[in-house]
């Protein structure tokens, strides 16, 4: 045992001052008595009249002694030094993201890992550095590099445990950025391990100190709810519910649907351990709604229970296929749910059927989107475009075409690409371009990219870059899936529906109506935010979604849901692990360091208050 | 002023009259009527009682023979005696003396603490013992002390009656005293049963109170007495000078001693606690003291330690002693533990 203060021994000087107590003297009470002669023999064996007597068994004296040793040594400020390292300055990352609220470890697991930092905290030695950092959807800066332990403990206080994902890899970044100029810095992870992939930090030795917390897996989660069109009857929803039991046993519960509020349905289901068990309701819906989906089970995590969907209903989709004649792409088009397709030769041609003018902005209020299948406007139109084979615009840069590029990755994940195989597809010929800036490569081939997908402003952008009749994929199953996934994703009232389905953490972004200055958000917790918006601003951000449920998003006269959901499979499976991946080889165990410097004065000083009442109460029953 | 009390000039309603709270109950009084007081000495008084003495005399009890002289008278002669020795002896008879019962009463300021006063107690304990003495045809003196005195006696006035001054205060000359003194001589010499309920009346109207110097005043009272026979100090012997010269002056006049100490509950077992300061009632002297709880076990010792020097020293000497408590009852005391303690048999 050390002392970090070794000059409050000083302190000791009070002794003195015990003794000049014990000079002072009295107020007494003045007792007429028979005699004193009894009175005097007692005296004489509890008081001396000499100077100096002999230290007699005085409980008093001996407490009150007692009680200023403890009392100095904990000005002292003794610790036990732990298993650290010199380190000048740590970076303490406490994971807070959903699975953090595991109840597996009393409170939780978020609680037991802020304790755990803060004896951290507590072990800094003077001249050391620490910075807080709290990882979740966001990396936020708790506390930057100080030696303040008041600002430190007050950082970790601030933590709040969110419902979204642990983005660690944005927080890992970040500290690795602060230590860079560091030669002895240590990155201590607080976090139950379910971090996501870590694969950008291999080899990079980054200096990662693995605190973990948690001890079981208990979690029966909402693995994913979905609304889509019933597909025997569009005029039905089909509620898709998957349901994991991700604890070792098997599980017995309800799932219960409800809309608005209002109770729909109510399923018991069995999960076997380990397994996920999809269940689908069908429901008539008759306006714009928020589904619920819960689960009555108890489990360790609550975040993951319950989910809302914004359920927008379908509206037909107006779109314009200007092609020099595609039977394959019409006909898959027209099979894609309820659309209204209009077919023209031309881009002028289709406009002038529909009665709009030739521009671009006059395609805005007549077609949700346009497909140009091998036919290339003179100006992209201001609406969602399929583009097939078209190259050589202000979007694309057109490079060689390449001849039977063979299809070597695409993107299952992303939407456009849902249950689409194109293992079997060859296609002849393909526009050679370089990949833009603003979409991404969903279908890739070794020379050049053959589906881009992405956003050029407002407007979403699908790009083909084959001729179609010029490959077998038309005549795969996997076309007109395709081309269904495409209707879906391009049509703006499928957007705006996505606008309104947030995974916890996730900005909702919302249009903003001219004149409108401010908006206002309700939490779940029924607390109204205000968003203060810049003049002329057409777009709102509104960052504090942290928690699962339903948002109301107030603007002007109107006001629309919003479903912030906690459903992530990383976050859901909250089985503790005691190493955390870095890449495919490298990791990090869980460390068994304690706090360092493990600072013992509090407990000296309890001890100290409680001798001192112990002494007060003694000192009145001898007197009482 | 009370009416000059004589031995036989009062009836029962006159005693009602004069102690209104009789010391004694009839019941106590007649089971005291069996007991006597017990003295290994033998009586050296002149007058005429029911104990054994030194000298020979008239009586049933015979004691020795000695050679008839011319004179004696012939009805002493042992005949039988005469018949098988040929030779007259005069047979002696033990002479049956009073006994002289000093009774030292305590009445200093000390004696008037305790619940009840210890003087209270005291003077009961005294009324019982002389009433056992006057049973017992011996002759009973009670010395209240301390004396009052004369400058400051209230009932003093020009017609009380003229004293010697050494019969109270061992000095020469003569002085005048008030009642209170008048009554405390008529608790000297008081003689049989019949002065018992005068003996009582007196007692009642002592009035206590002053400082007292234990050693002086008994060595002076052992000083003025004539006889010595049995003496029984009533006091809780707490003075600051001590005890032993005034007993060792007993002893050293020949009495036999009887100490009885009288302490008051709280002396044994003190209720006020705190930081107090504790003035002494006689002296005016005063003593800080911390005292609570958890120290009555330290000052019982103390009491302990004191009564048990007491004790020893008594032994030694051949003293009896016993403690008491003021809030004791009294018909215990005397029937069981001043019997047990052979004070009285």
């Amino acid at each position: 045992m050390k002392f970090l203060s070794l000059d409050a021994a000083w302190f000791a000087l009070i002794l003195p001052v015990i003794v000049i107590f014990y000079l002072l003297k009295r107020r007494r009470v003045r007792v007429r008595v028979p005699s004193t002669v009894l009175w005097q023999r007692y005296l004489a064996e509890t008081q001396a009249s000499a100077p100096f007597q002999k230290l007699r068994k005085n409980w008093l004296l001996f407490l009150q002694l007692l009680l200023l040793a403890f009392a100095v040594f904990a000005l002292t400020r003794p610790y036990f030094a732990g298993q650290q390292r010199p380190s000048q300055l740590r970076v303490v990352i406490l994971d807070a993201s959903a699975s953090m609220q595991s109840t597996d470890v009393e409170p939780s697991r978020f609680e037991a890992a802020r304790r755990e930092a803060l004896r951290w905290v507590d072990g800094l030695k003077p001249g050391q550095l620490m910075v807080v950092l709290q990882a979740g959807p966001r990396t936020e800066v708790r506390q930057s590099a100080t030696t303040d332990k008041a600002a430190l403990r007050r950082a970790l206080a601030a933590c709040a445990v969110t419902d979204g994902v642990a983005r660690m890899s944005e927080a890992l970044k970040m500290a690795e950025s602060l230590i860079r100029d560091t030669a002895d810095a240590e990155v201590h992870l607080f976090s139950d391990g379910a971090v996501g992939s870590l694969e950008e930090f291999e080899n990079r030795n980054l200096p990662l100190v693995f605190h973990q917390s948690g001890v079981r897996a208990g979690n029966v989660a909402l693995a994913s709810v979905d609304v889509r069109p019933n597909p025997e009857n569009p005029r039905q929803r089909a509620v898709f519910v998957s349901v994991a039991n991700l604890t070792s046993q098997s599980v017995e519960t309800t799932v219960e649907l409800g809309f608005e509020g209002e109770p729909l349905d109510v399923r018991p289901v069995t999960l076997p351990a380990g397994e996920t068990v999809p269940l689908v309701f069908i429901v008539a819906q008759e306006k714009d709604g928020v589904f619920t989906v819960r689960h009555t089970a108890k489990d360790d995590l609550a975040a993951d229970n319950e989910a809302s969907v914004v359920s927008l209903l379908p509206a037909p989709v107006r779109a314009l296929l200007v092609t020099k004649g595609n039977r394959f792409l019409e006909k898959a088009l027209r099979s894609a749910g309820e659309i209204q397709l209009s077919v023209a030769s031309t881009w002028a041609a289709g406009m002038a059927a529909a009665g709009a003018g030739a521009d671009a902005t006059g395609a805005a209020g007549v077609w949700d989107f346009v497909v140009f299948d091998d036919v290339a406007p003179a100006e992209w139109p201001a609406v969602n475009v399929l583009a097939v084979r078209v190259a050589a615009t202000n979007w694309f840069e057109a490079t060689a075409p390449v001849r039977a590029p063979s299809i070597v990755d695409w993107k299952t994940t992303h939407p456009l690409l849902r249950f689409v195989n194109l293992d079997n597809v060859a296609v002849a010929e393909a526009v050679g371009v370089k990949p833009p800036s603003w979409g991404q490569v969903i279908v890739d081939s070794t020379q050049a990219p053959l589906v881009v997908a992405g956003e050029v402003g407002r407007q979403r952008v699908v790009w083909i870059g084959f001729d179609l009749l010029s490959s077998t994929w038309p005549l795969r199953v996997s076309f007109p899936m395709f081309v269904a996934n495409a209707v879906e994703w391009l049509n703006p009232s499928t957007r705006k529906a996505e606008r309104l389905n947030l995974h916890a953490g996730d900005p909702l972004r919302f249009e903003v109506p001219d004149g409108v200055r401010t908006a206002e958000v309700r939490s779940p917790g029924g607390e109204w935010q205000t968003v203060s918006l810049d003049a002329g601003a057409r777009e709102g951000v509104f960052g504090a979604t942290d928690r699962q449920g339903q948002y109301r998003l107030r603007l002007g006269t109107n006001e629309v849901a919003v479903a912030v959901r906690a459903i992530d499979p990383a976050e859901s499976d909250s089985a503790p692990r005691s190493e955390i991946k870095v890449g495919r080889f490298g990791g990090t165990a869980a460390t068994t360091m304690r706090s360092a410097n493990l600072e013992i004065w509090r407990w000296f000083a309890a001890v100290a208050l409680a001798v001192l009442m112990f002494e007060w109460w003694y000192y009145h029953r001898r007197t009482a | 002023m009370l009416p000059p009390l004589g031995k036989s000039g009062f009836n029962l309603r006159r005693c009602h009259w004069i102690v209104p709270d009789p010391l004694l109950s009839a019941r106590l009084l007649h089971q005291l009527e069996q007991l006597e007081l017990v003295s290994r000495r033998r009586s050296r008084s002149a007058g005429r009682g029911e104990r054994q003495s030194r000298s020979r005399g008239q009586s049933v009890d015979f004691a020795d023979y000695r050679s008839y002289v011319l004179g004696d008278d012939l009805r002493h002669l042992d005949w039988n005696l005469f018949g098988r020795l040929d030779r007259l002896f005069i047979k002696l008879y033990q002479e049956e003396r009073e006994l002289p019962v000093q009774i030292f009463l305590d009445a200093s300021e000390s004696m008037l603490f305790g619940a009840p006063a210890k003087f209270d107690f005291a003077r009961r304990l005294a009324a019982a013992l002389g009433y056992v003495a006057l049973c017992g045809f011996d002759r009973v003196s009670v010395r209240v002390f301390p004396e009052p005195d004369a400058g400051t006696d209230p009932d003093a006035s020009a017609g009380d009656p003229v004293v010697l001054d050494g019969l109270l205060a061992g000095g020469g000359g003569r002085r005048r005293v008030g009642a209170e003194a008048a009554r405390r001589m008529a608790l000297l010499g008081v003689r049989g049963k019949r002065a018992a309920l005068s003996f009582f009346a007196d007692l009642a109207q002592v009035t206590p109170g002053g400082a007292a110097s234990f050693n002086d005043a008994i060595r002076r009272a052992a000083l003025q007495v004539r006889q010595p026979g049995a003496a029984i100090v009533l006091s809780d012997l707490l003075d600051p000078q001590g005890y032993s010269g005034g007993l060792d002056a007993l002893v050293a006049r020949g009495f036999h001693v009887n100490v009885v100490q009288i302490l008051a509950p709280e002396e044994l077992e003190p209720t006020t606690f705190g930081d107090l300061r504790l003035a002494d009632a006689e002296t005016g002297a005063e003593q800080e003291v911390t005292f609570g709880k958890y120290r009555l076990k330290a000052y019982r010792q103390v009491v302990e330690n004191y009564t048990q020097k007491l004790r020893e020293y008594c032994r030694g000497r051949g003293l009896r002693f016993f403690r008491t408590r003021s809030d004791a009852a009294l018909e215990g005391v005397l029937l069981r533990d001043l019997r047990r303690a052979e004070v009285l048999g």
